[in-house]
């Protein structure tokens, strides 16, 4: 049996302020797209973060490829692609120089920045500094700067934020193509009819913590999202008041309507 | 995996307009100010001429003159250029959220850190060597004629004296790194200025690192030797060590 591309066990983090993320348990398989989803503040971003290394855990084993995080060989980061939140990207260089300068970083063939810009479509604006791109176009930058050196993970936070339609079935195109040859998604996203169109596996958020999976099949989304939510809410309001015999206090938070 | 990172550093400085800008401002900046400053001096301007007597400046004309004037104009504006463009090449990386980028690479941050510091010193040489031959052109355009033994010697310690004052802003990158804010590496640099300009008036300068070069440019290495030079190499080697250990550590964690 092969080891998952990404696994988080039993990781914590916290901030100064926030309770942050709790126990987290994730797998990501090669062939596989995991969709995060959850409300703002949920603990997406950080989860992701602390996927990638940007975060160091309190508690908790992250591994890329079966290897531990802190003993993952460097060359190994070549085969992850990430885009969280805003794109990479620097602003007085152009589209084309933003990719070539990923390629140069990663060890990557030139070449592979040339075949990003026709497939993410990115042609017209190859020769354009990243600060004078529309919205949509940074975005689509932000993808090819993620995807263009064929990842085996592909960690990708909110990726059809600014995007039009054709550019957000060309993101599904991409996503499931490169699932199918191999590679493991983690991806978080508001759109849950887009997620439910790609996603083998919907993990869902809330105040830090992953509380159950969705089916993607399944009818009805966004009932059963906000069915979870608000059961969460409620059991962790339980907990909160529970008195020391065991007594509920009673009284929710309540959840969205 | 050094290289791409110095080559990536070297390109990011090439295409930006702060390069350029600090560039010319350095070289241009310094050589109109000790141009004009010279030629006043020259007027007879009493005024001027109590001014520079003052600041420390050599007002008699020649060699002598006006690389006096060009090492006391590089002392702070130097370590004030130097250092707002090296607080730009650290800090940018956050206020452009760039960093996020230089995770889940193959080169580490620490690398990446060096690679800045090592460009920042590749621009510094570049910007010492153009100041130098521009001032040697301002003396044989002002009728100097070509500068002998002494005036050679003032002009080494004049390209000295630039690559010295970009060492010494690597406390610039700190601070910029630590607050991940342009403004904050900025207000280092300005500090930097005025720790130097305190201690060279204050007359312990030579000690302190800020202000050891300037005070062994102008004072023709009578008020600051080898010892105090080394202190200000070595200050600067460590807070470039303390830069790259802090990027290596780095963690998104605001």
């Amino acid at each position: 049996m092969t080891a998952p591309l990404l696994s988080l066990e039993g990781v914590s983090r916290g901030f100064r302020g926030d309770s942050g993320v709790e126990e987290l348990v994730l797998e990501v398989a090669a062939g596989e797209i995991v969709a995060l989803i959850g409300l703002n503040g949920a603990g997406k971003t950080t989860l992701m973060r602390l996927a990638l290394g940007m975060l160091r855990p309190r508690e908790g084993t992250i591994r890329l490829f079966g290897v531990p995080l802190p003993h993952l060989p460097r060359r190994m980061w070549a085969q992850v692609g990430t885009l969280i939140e805003t794109p990479p990207a620097y602003p007085e260089l152009t589209v084309r120089q933003n990719l070539r300068l990923a390629c140069l970083l990663r060890g990557t063939e030139p070449r592979c920045a040339e075949a990003a810009l026709g497939t993410w479509r990115l042609d017209a604006v190859a020769a354009r500094r990243f600060r004078r791109l529309s919205q949509g176009n940074r975005q689509r930058t932000g993808l090819a700067l993620a995807l263009q050196h064929d990842p085996r993970l592909i960690v990708l936070d909110e990726p059809g934020n600014a995007l039009d339609p054709a550019s957000v079935l060309l993101l599904r195109e991409q996503l499931m193509r490169r699932a199918e040859a191999g590679a493991g998604v983690l991806v978080s996203s508001h759109h849950l009819d887009e997620v439910a169109r790609i996603a083998d596996r919907i993990l869902l958020m809330n105040a830090g913590r992953l509380i159950g999976e969705l089916d993607p099949a399944g009818q009805d989304l966004e009932r059963a999202f906000f069915a979870r939510i608000r059961a969460d809410d409620t059991h962790r309001a339980d907990d909160t008041h529970r008195t020391p015999d065991g007594d509920s206090a009673g009284g929710t938070r309540g959840g969205p309507a | 995996m050094m290289r791409s990172a110095i080559l990536a550093e070297t390109l990011k400085l090439l295409r930006s307009p702060v390069g350029t800008i600090g560039t010319l401002a350095l070289v241009l900046g310094v050589l109109a100010l000790v141009g004009g400053l010279i030629l006043g001096i020259a007027s007879g301007s009493p005024r001027l001429v109590a001014q520079a007597k003052f600041s420390g400046i050599d007002v008699t004309a020649g060699w002598q003159g006006l690389l006096s004037t060009a090492a006391q104009i590089t002392a702070a504006g130097a370590l004030l250029g130097f250092g707002v463009v090296l607080a730009w090449m650290f800090a940018r990386e956050f206020a452009e959220g760039t960093v996020a980028g230089l995770f889940a690479l193959p080169v580490t941050r620490g690398r990446i850190a060096f690679a800045k510091f090592a460009v920042h010193g590749l621009w510094v040489l570049l910007v010492g060597s153009a100041l130098t031959g521009a001032l040697l052109g301002l003396g044989l355009l002002l009728g100097y004629g070509p500068p002998g033994a002494e005036a050679r010697a003032g002009l080494a310690r004049q390209f000295a004296l630039t690559l010295l004052s970009g060492a010494l802003t690597a406390p610039v990158a700190w601070v910029a790194s630590l607050t991940r804010s342009l403004l904050a590496g900025t207000a280092a640099a300005i500090l930097l200025v005025i720790i130097g300009q305190i201690g060279a008036l204050a007359g312990t300068g030579a000690w302190l690192p800020p202000a050891a070069p300037a005070l062994w440019a102008l004072s023709e290495g009578t008020e600051a030797g080898a010892a105090q030079l080394a202190l200000a190499v070595l200050t600067a080697g460590a807070f470039a060590g303390f830069t790259c250990a802090h990027w290596a550590r780095l963690q998104l964690d605001s």
